[in-house]
C-alpha cells in the first residue's frame, strides 16, 4: 500500500479562495481523517486525490507516481488513478443488481468468469453484504447500501480509500456500528485510508491522525488525543467537543509555570508555559471534563487555581451532569460525575489541563 | 481476502482515452453541421442573381427587393401576424387556465382532462384541419347549425377563423409549460395566504397567477414562433379563399412558378429565421437560460393540497372543459371519420345515404400504400436515429471535458425555432449543391429522414436533458473511479439508466415525425411520398374523399403509437417505484 501526499494544493472557484496551500501526507496503513466544518473545502480536497477536480496549483502523488503536478503538467484522469471511492450519496448504480454493481470495476479490469464470481462474492462476503446479491439497491436499506459502495470501492485491491463522509445518511445507532466494522475492515486489510467528515466524535474514533481545516487551510494536524488536548488553535479547541475560554494576560514565568491575569476579574491562573511570554494576551482553553468540582469549601485556601463558583444550573445527561457555573463573574462550563445540589462550589482547575495558545483575534466562531 | 491487485491497464489508457474524445468530436460534428446544414445554402441562395446551382452568380440583393415589391406579400405578413397575435393570446389565457383548473383545483375529472387535453399537439396537425374543416369549413357539418341558427358568425377560412384553429392546436403547449410551472410551486404558498383569510379566488388571482407569470410568458413566445412559420392551416383553409400566410405564400410561390424561382423564395424564409431567431433569443434574454427547461422539469407533484371549487363550480367546470374538448377536438376527428366514409360532404343529406367504402377502397392505391409505407417508415428510422444521436450529444453537453460541449446546448434548442419550410427548403439546396451524395438522398427516403430528424432534435433534447439532469453525476465519478473510461462509463452506466427517457423520446419523435410535413413538401420525389404530403397533393386535386381516409390512418398510427408508449412506460416506471 502506498503513501498518498498532498503538497501546497491551492485552487479557487471564481474569486473564491477554497484550497489555501494544502499540504499533509497519508501514510501507509494509515488512517487519516479531514476534519472541518461544512464549506471548509474537505469534498475539494478529496476529489482532487480522486481526479474529479483539477487544482490550480501543488501536487499530489500515491507512492511513486505523481497523480497531479502543476508544475510538470501532469494530470492523471480519475479512472487511471486505482482508487477505492465511497461516495457521500453512495452511487450505487440503480439499474445493476447488487452483484453486478460490485462486478463492474472488475468488468473493466477483464477480470472474467468463475474469477469474476468468486471475488465479488468474497468481496460482498467481507461486508456481510453476500445474502443481497441479487437484489436491486432499491430493495435495500441505507446501511446495507453504504456497505455495497464500499463493497465496489474495494473489490479490485485499489491501493488507497477514500470516504466522504460515508455514514452521514446513516442514523445515529447504525453510524456507530458502520464506524467500528469500518474501523475493523480497514485495520484488518490494512488500507491507506483518507477519510472526510464534519462530525468530531467520528474523527476522534476513527483516526489514526486528523488534519483539521478551516476555510480551506489546515490548521492543525496530529492523532486525535493530542488535537483534542493540546489543540494549536482556539478555532481546532471550539470545534472539537466544548471548551471554556479564558483570555488574560501573562504576568510572570518561572520554573516551566506561567502565571496569567484574567480579563475582567482579579483572578489568577496558573498554567503551563506555553504560547506567550510576560505581557502577552493569551487564550486559555480548559476542556469541561478537566475541572474538578468539590462541596467542600475548605479546600479553597489550599493549592493553585482554586476558586469558588456560584451554580447557575445543573442538568442531567445520563452518565454525568453538566454545570454552569459563574467563576467571579466568567461564565464556566463544567462536566461532572457527582450530582451537587449546593449553591456554591470549589472549582479547580488543574494546571496541566490548561492550554495557552496565542489570541488570534481574527479566528471567529463557527 | 486475497491481496493480488488489480491495477487498471495502463496500455488500455491511450486506447480508452482515443475513442472517448473521437466520440465526443464525431458527435459534436454530427449535430452541428445537421443542424447548419440547411441554413448555409439558404442565406447564399438569397442573396444570388441566380439559382445556385447555375454558374457565374454574382452577389445581389434583389430577391429581396423583388420580394419586398410584392404587395401580396405583405398581405400575407399581416395576415401572419394578426393570426399569431389572436392564438398566441387566446391560447395563452386558455392553457393558462385549463393548467390552473387541471393543477390546483378539484375540477370534475382532474385526471382524465389532464392527459386528453394535450391531444392536439400529439394528433396529426393535418388531421385536425381537415377534421375542422369537414364540420366547420364552408359546406362542413356544423357550419350550418352554427351561423343559422345560434347567429355565430363563423367561418374558418378568414383570418379570424384560422385563429380559432390555432389557438386549439398551440394551446397544450402553454398548458404544458404552466402545469409544469405550477407543479414547481409550493402549494404551501397558496395555504399561507388562505390561512390569512383570503377567499379561494383571491388567491388564484393574486398568488398564482403572478407566480405563474414567467410560465405565461414563455409560452407566449414560443407560441407566436410556432404561429409565424405556420402552413398547413393556411395551405388548406385560408388560401383557397385567399387568405394566405407567409409561409403558404412562399410554398405556393416556389411550387407555381414556371422556373425554379427561388431567389425571393429564400428571402423570405431568411425572414422567417430571422424572426424565429430573434424570439428566441428574447426567450433567453427575457427568461434566463433555465426557462428553455421549464416544459418538461414538471414533476407532477400538484396532488397534495388541492382548491376545493365547491358543489357548483366543481361539475360546472369539469363540463365546460369536457364541451371544449368535443368541440375543438373529438367532434373534429368524428366528422373527419365521417368525411372519409361518405361520397359526398354534405350537412343537407343524412350521411348514411352516402355510405361508401370508396375511399378507403383507393387507399389502396401504390401511392397512398406507398406513402403510408414510407412515413412509418421514416417516423421509426428517424426517431431511432435521433434518439442516439441526441442521447450521445445530450451526454457530451452535459457530462463530459469536451470542450466544444457548452455550444451543444444551444445548438440544440435551435431547430425547434427554424420553420419547418426553412429546413424544407434549405435542405433542397444542400442536396442540389452537396452531390454527392445529394441526389441520392433526394431519390430515396433518406433525404426526408435526415430533414424531419433535424427538426425533432430539439423534442428529444427537451425530454433527454432533464432525466440527464436527475442522473447524481456522483454515479458516473463512481464508475470513473472504477476504472470506466468515458465512452465506457456512459454506455454501461449513463444511458442504461436514461432508458426511459429514451423510450419516451422515442414515441415522442416516432409521432411528431410521422405527422410532420411541411420540410417534405420541397424534398419529396416520385416513390417516395410521405402522408402528408399525399394528402395536400389530393387535397389539391379536389379528392377530399380519400385525403380524409388518409389523415384517418394518421390519427391511427397516431392513437396506437401513443398508446403502446404510455402503457410501456408505464409498466417500467411501476416496476421502478416498487
Ligand atoms: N463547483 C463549484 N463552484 C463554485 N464553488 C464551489 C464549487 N464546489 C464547491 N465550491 C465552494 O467551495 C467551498 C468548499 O466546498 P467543499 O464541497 O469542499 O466543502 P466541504 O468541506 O466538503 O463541505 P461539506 O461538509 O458541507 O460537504 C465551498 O465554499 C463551496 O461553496
Ligand atoms: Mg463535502
Amino acid at each position: 500500500m502506498p503513501e498518498i501526499a498532498v503538497d501546497a494544493l491551492s485552487m479557487s472557484f471564481g474569486t473564491n479562495q477554497v484550497l489555501d496551500n494544502v499540504s499533509f501526507t497519508v501514510h501507509e496503513r494509515e488512517f487519516l481523517t479531514l476534519l472541518g466544518p461544512s464549506g471548509c473545502g474537505k469534498t475539494t480536497t478529496l476529489m482532487s486525490v480522486a481526479g474529479f477536480l483539477r487544482p490550480d496549483s501543488g501536487r499530489i502523488s500515491c507512492g511513486t507516481q505523481a497523480f497531479y503536478d502543476h508544475a510538470a503538467k501532469i494530470y492523471l484522469a480519475a479512472e487511471d488513478r486505482n482508487l477505492g471511492i465511497v461516495f457521500q450519496s453512495y452511487a450505487i448504480w440503480p439499474h445493476m443488481t447488487v452483484f453486478e454493481n460490485v462486478a463492474f470495476p472488475l468488468k473493466v479490469r477483464k477480470v472474467k468468469g468463475e474469477p469474476r464470481r468468486r471475488r465479488v462474492m468474497e468481496t460482498l462476503g467481507l461486508v456481510e453484504m453476500a445474502d443481497y446479491a441479487a437484489r436491486y439497491p432499491h430493495e435495500l436499506s441505507g446501511g446495507q447500501q453504504q456497505r455495497v459502495a464500499l463493497a465496489r470501492a474495494l473489490v479490485y485491491s485499489p491501493s488507497v480509500l477514500l470516504l466522504d463522509e460515508p455514514f452521514s445518511n446513516l442514523d445515529a445507532k447504525l453510524r456507530e456500528r458502520a464506524r467500528t466494522w469500518l474501523m475493523g475492515l480497514q485495520r484488518d486489510l490494512g488500507l491507506t485510508t483518507l477519510f472526510v467528515t464534519h462530525d468530531q466524535d467520528e474523527a476522534l474514533s476513527l483516526s489514526d491522525r486528523i488534519v483539521v481545516m478551516n476555510k480551506g487551510s489546515i490548521l492543525q494536524v496530529g492523532p486525535p488525543e493530542e488535537i483534542y488536548r493540546r489543540p494549536d488553535h482556539r478555532f481546532v479547541a471550539e470545534f472539537l467537543g466544548h471548551c471554556n475560554i479564558f483570555t488574560g494576560h501573562v504576568t510572570h514565568v518561572q520554573d516551566q509555570l506561567a502565571t496569567v491575569q484574567l480579563d475582567t476579574t482579579q483572578q489568577r491562573l496558573t498554567l503551563p508555559v506555553g504560547a506567550g511570554a510576560p505581557g502577552d494576551q493569551i487564550d486559555v482553553v480548559v476542556r469541561p471534563e478537566a475541572i474538578i468540582l468539590s462541596e467542600d469549601l475548605s479546600q479553597l485556601s489550599q493549592g493553585v487555581n482554586t476558586y469558588r463558583a456560584k451554580v447557575r444550573s445543573r442538568a442531567f445527561l445520563g452518565d454525568h451532569y453538566v454545570y454552569e457555573l459563574e467563576l467571579a463573574g466568567l461564565p464556566l462550563t463544567v462536566t461532572h460525575p457527582t450530582a451537587f445540589s449546593a449553591a456554591e462550589l470549589t472549582v479547580h482547575i488543574p494546571v496541566e489541563a490548561c492550554r495557552a495558545m496565542t489570541n488570534h483575534t481574527e479566528t471567529t466562531l463557527i | 481476502m486475497t491481496t493480488l491487485t488489480h491495477a487498471p491497464p495502463s496500455a488500455a489508457r491511450l486506447r480508452r482515452l482515443l475513442p472517448a474524445s473521437a466520440v465526443q468530436a464525431v458527435t459534436w460534428l454530427v449535430v452541428v453541421v445537421g443542424v447548419l446544414l440547411p441554413i448555409v445554402p439558404l442565406l447564399y441562395a438569397s442573396v444570388q442573381d441566380r439559382p445556385i446551382y447555375e454558374a457565374g452568380g454574382v452577389f445581389t440583393v434583389s430577391p429581396y427587393r423583388q420580394l419586398f415589391a410584392d404587395p401580396a406579400f405583405w398581405q400575407t405578413v399581416r395576415n401572419t401576424l394578426e393570426f399569431a397575435t389572436i392564438a398566441t393570446g387566446l391560447s395563452v389565457a386558455l392553457g393558462g387556465a385549463a393548467a390552473v383548473a387541471c393543477s390546483r383545483t378539484d375540477i370534475l375529472g382532474r385526471r382524465v382532462w389532464t392527459k386528453l387535453l394535450l391531444l392536439p399537439i400529439l394528433l396529426p396537425p393535418l388531421g385536425v384541419i381537415l377534421g375542422w374543416n369537414a364540420l366547420y369549413g364552408p359546406g362542413g357539418y356544423a357550419t350550418n347549425f352554427i351561423t343559422r341558427t345560434l347567429h355565430i358568425p363563423l367561418n374558418l377560412t378568414s383570418v379570424i377563423g384560422m385563429s380559432a384553429l390555432g389557438t386549439v392546436v398551440a394551446m397544450p403547449v402553454a398548458f404544458l409549460i404552466c402545469q409544469a410551472s405550477l407543479a414547481n410551486v409550493e402549494s404551501s404558498l397558496e395555504d399561507a395566504a388562505r390561512s390569512v383569510g383570503a377567499r379561494p379566488l383571491r388567491v388564484l388571482s393574486r398568488v398564482i397567477v403572478p407566480m405563474m407569470r414567467p410560465a405565461l410568458l414563455n409560452s407566449a413566445l414560443l407560441i407566436f414562433t410556432l404561429c409565424i412559420e405556420s402552413l398547413g392551416i393556411a395551405l388548406i383553409l385560408g388560401a383557397p379563399a385567399g387568405n394566405e400566410f407567409v409561409a403558404s405564400y412562399l410554398y405556393n410561390t416556389w411550387s407555381n412558378a414556371s422556373t425554379i424561382d427561388p431567389g425571393a423564395v429564400s428571402a423570405g424564409a431568411m425572414i422567417l429565421l430571422l424572426c424565429a431567431v430573434g424570439l428566441l433569443l428574447l426567450r433567453r434574454v427575457l427568461l434566463g437560460s433555465e426557462a428553455r427547461f421549464i416544459s418538461v422539469t414538471g414533476r407532477g407533484r400538484g396532488s397534495d393540497k388541492l382548491l376545493e371549487l365547491g358543489r357548483i363550480w366543481r361539475p360546472i367546470l369539469g363540463v365546460v372543459v369536457a364541451l371544449y374538448l368535443l368541440i375543438t377536438t373529438f367532434a373534429p376527428i368524428l366528422a373527419l371519420a365521417l368525411q372519409s366514409s361518405v361520397s359526398l360532404l354534405t350537412p343537407l343529406e343524412a350521411p348514411w345515404h352516402l355510405w361508401t367504402a370508396g375511399n378507403w377502397r383507393q387507399l389502396g392505391q401504390p401511392v397512398f400504400m406507398s406513402s403510408i409505407r414510407n412515413s412509418v417508415e421514416i417516423a421509426a428510422v428517424g426517431a431511432v436515429l435521433t434518439t442516439a444521436v441526441v442521447a450521445l450529444a445530450t451526454t457530451v453537453a452535459h457530462r463530459s471535458t469536451f470542450k466544444l460541449r457548452g455550444s451543444l446546448q444551444f445548438i440544440m434548442m435551435f431547430p425547434r425555432s427554424m420553420p419547418g419550410i426553412i429546413v424544407g427548403i434549405g435542405f433542397f439546396w444542400t442536396f442540389v449543391l452537396v452531390n454527392p451524395p445529394g441526389s441520392a438522398l433526394r431519390n430515396s427516403i433518406w433525404g426526408i429522414v435526415l430533414a424531419l430528424s433535424i427538426r425533432s432534435l430539439t423534442l428529444a433534447y427537451l425530454v433527454l436533458y432533464p432525466a440527464l439532469a436527475a442522473v447524481s453525476s456522483s454515479l458516473d465519478d463512481a464508475a470513473r473511479s472504477a476504472g470506466a473510461g468515458w465512452w465506457m462509463t456512459m454506455r454501461r452506466v449513463v444511458l442504461p439508466i436514461l432508458r426511459p427517457a429514451l423510450l419516451a423520446s422515442f414515441i415522442l419523435l416516432f409521432v411528431s415525425i410521422l405527422n410532420d410535413y411541411d420540410p417534405a413538401l420541397f424534398l419529396v420525389t416520385p416513390g417516395h411520398e410521405i402522408m402528408g404530403v399525399t394528402m395536400l397533393d389530393s387535397l389539391k386535386q379536389g379528392s377530399t374523399g380519400p385525403a380524409a381516409a388518409l389523415a384517418m390512418v394518421q390519427v391511427a398510427v397516431t392513437v396506437v403509437a401513443i398508446v403502446i408508449g404510455t402503457a410501456v412506460l408505464g409498466r417500467r416506471s411501476r416496476r421502478t417505484h416498487a
